[in-house]
């Protein structure tokens, strides 16, 4: 009995001093690691909306914020957000840029682990660089008919992301902003006052 | 002393030889960079895990070795898991799932069964050394072959010319098998 109560105690003894260790480090790392994820959003944000002078946040989807871009006079020239789908074994996420006129800008896929040498392919330039410049009816992949060129044996990933575009502005257009985009209604304009004086 | 060192190169070599871990070495052989972050971060846990299992093994009861061991085990990836997040995240994106693998990775639970429970610190530093280098070096090998192969490149530079059509299989599973199967063979003919 005294034998298997001294077992007990060792292990907890090791298991204590363990998780001690732990809390101490990730004390340390996780200030760290959220500036790193926050600096990789906003870093994506500015690569797909190079116009853009600041980011307004103007509601979430996928858990992230969506941002209007405004331009130095403080008109919007377009919108990001994260889109996010199921692929092939992972989430893709990529960062979105859209311009006013619903017209993808560029996107930037920020985090995936699909499968190395195919879908994983998908993080290349080239690759994304094609979805520049379609709209919303364009976001389908050649297999369905559309002028998204997939990866070679990634079809699954390719259409992931064109998919998780596609439900993304799908949600933009429910905006009140986007709606008003081209006639601004005296809150809109309003808006654009506010920011020109906050600058 | 120095054997202790170096028999994790070729003569018992962890991959090859033992064929211990052959889980990470088929899933992160893909490309040389990931075979060099993997080989190093296990090699990391495996000498700090031997160093800490040589100096408590009197302490730890024989019944609750294996319990005790994993938790050190698992505490030091964790540590590695955190540390590599924050301050190298592009190589911790690439390795993402593999990291809390080591755990799992029989070479560190085994050199503590095998070795680091039986053995003094300094010697157990050298064979964790030995191992995880050995470990490394295995994964460098089949890496560099499937990378060329696969990709035509070498840690990320095209070294084939352009018109060389990537074998693809080399660098999904299969090619993983095969070319860990061909080495295996080969190490064992020159042995003979």
């Amino acid at each position: 009995m005294k034998y298997y109560l001294k077992l007990g105690f060792v292990l907890l003894l090791i298991t204590t001093l363990a998780s001690g260790i732990l809390a101490y480090i990730n004390g340390l790392t996780a200030p760290i690691i959220e500036e790193n994820q926050r600096l990789t959003k906003e870093n994506a944000r500015k690569e797909v909306m190079p116009d853009a002078a600041l980011f307004e946040n103007i509601g979430t989807y996928n858990e992230e914020g969506v941002f209007a871009a405004r331009n130095d006079t403080g008109e919007i020239v377009g919108f990001t957000f994260l889109a996010s789908l199921y692929g092939y074994s992972s989430d893709v996420k990529s960062m979105i840029g859209v311009s006013k006129d619903m017209i993808v800008n560029k996107i930037k896929v920020i985090s995936q682990t699909e499968t190395p040498g195919l879908g994983a392919n998908c993080v290349k330039p080239e690759f994304q660089a094609q979805f520049s410049n379609k709209d919303l009816q364009q976001m389908k992949v050649d297999k369905d008919g559309g002028p998204i060129i997939s990866l070679t044996g990634a079809t699954i990933t390719t259409r992931a992301i064109a998919n998780s575009i596609k439900y993304g502005m799908k949600y933009l257009l429910t905006l009140d902003v986007v709606k008003n985009i081209n006639n601004p209604t005296e809150a809109g304009k309003s808006v654009i006052e506010t920011v020109e004086v906050t600058k | 002393m120095i054997k202790e060192f170096t028999k994790g190169f070729i003569k018992e070599n962890p991959v090859f030889v033992m064929a211990l871990g052959l889980c990470p070495t088929l899933a992160v052989s893909s490309s040389v960079m990931n075979a060099i972050g993997m080989g190093l971060a296990a090699t990391f846990v495996l000498v700090c895990s031997n160093i800490i299992i040589s100096l408590i093994k009197n302490f730890i009861p024989n019944k609750i070795r294996i319990p005790a061991y994993i938790v050190v085990i698992a505490s030091f990836v964790t540590i590695v898991d955190m540390v590599m997040e924050a301050y190298v995240p592009d190589l911790h994106k690439s390795l993402g799932l593999f990291i809390p693998l080591i755990v799992v990775n029989c070479i560190i639970l085994g050199r503590a069964e095998a070795f680091a429970g039986k053995n003094n610190v300094i010697n157990s530093i050298l064979d964790g050394f030995g191992m995880g280098l050995g470990f490394t070096l295995a994964l460098v090998v089949i890496a560099v072959i499937r990378e060329i192969l696969g990709a035509g490149q070498l840690l990320g530079y095209n070294v084939l010319p352009q018109s060389y059509q990537p074998m693809l299989i080399a660098i999904l599973a299969p090619g993983a098998f095969i070319v860990m199967g061909l080495l295996m063979g080969l190490l064992n003919l020159k042995k003979k």
